[in-house]
């Protein structure tokens, strides 16, 4: 089965288009071809947590509740050095294959 | 699809009040160039209150105001640089505000066809010395010049 990524922000527009892109380009240097990262609103995000793909959310905003699968805070993705990009990217990477 | 992006898109040494006016401004300069339509200013506040894009950038914050792709007839960049701070809300946590000098107003057709823009300026987001570069230029071309090279805006 393929493992779904969300990457969600408050509008789905440029913010989540960015963490997006650099998880895809990530998860492609990796080679895994069974991985989707798709941008969502965070208003919308119930309808993917009954998905059983589901491993991983990457929110671009503070998270006030639980999530049944791992949470990154991906504003690094936006504002963070190479260094910081690349530590979440490792994090990343290391959720996909545990899964 | 290329970034409409010219000396008349940036407002250099700005006062203003409050986020509103400097979204605005960079609105009507965009609007006075046929690239949006004259509810784009109203449209990006109207979203920056439910949707903020105030960021906690080094040394100073920065705002990166955008409205979604209704009323933008070609993509294009405005640039506000403040000659004093003013508030916008943090996008991570919309209950902190964030003294912001430097305001990117991104208005998009479409996010995907500016991706490579987009990734160009979160890499200078994560860069304190380039932002530092950048509030440094002494005028209007010098920040026009260096938004170009950095930018790779051609």
């Amino acid at each position: 089965m393929g493992k779904l990524i969300v990457v969600a922000c408050g509008a789905g527009i440029n913010t989540s288009t960015i963490a997006e892109d650099t998880i895809r380009e990530r998860m492609a240097k990796e080679g895994f071809a069974d991985v989707e990262v798709k941008r969502i609103l965070m208003a919308d995000i119930e309808g993917y947590l009954t998905r059983s793909d589901l491993v991983l959310i990457v929110s671009m905003m503070k998270i006030f509740r639980t999530f049944d699968v791992p949470v990154i805070q991906g504003m690094p993705f936006l504002i963070g050095s190479q260094e910081e990009k690349n530590v979440l990217l490792e994090k990343i990477v290391d959720i996909v294959k545990s899964k | 699809m290329t970034l409409e992006f010219n000396e008349a898109l940036i407002a250099f040494d700005v006062q203003a009040q409050n986020a509103r006016e400097v979204i605005d401004l960079l609105a009507m300069r965009m609007h006075a160039q046929g690239l949006v339509t004259a509810e784009y200013g109203a449209q990006t506040w109207e979203r920056e209150l439910h949707h903020p894009t105030g960021l906690p950038t080094k040394p100073f914050c920065i705002a990166f105001p955008h409205a979604d792709s209704e009323g933008v007839h070609r993509s294009t960049l405005g640039v506000a640089m403040m000659r004093q701070p003013v508030i916008f809300q943090n996008m991570a946590d919309p209950d902190e505000g964030l003294e912001v000098s430097v305001v990117f107003m991104l208005a998009n057709r479409d996010p995907e066809e500016q991706i490579q823009t987009l990734r160009n300026l979160a890499e200078l987001f994560g860069q304190p010395e380039k932002l530092v570069e950048l509030r440094e230029q002494a005028n209007l071309q010098g920040v026009e010049t260096w938004l170009r090279r950095e930018l790779r805006l051609g």
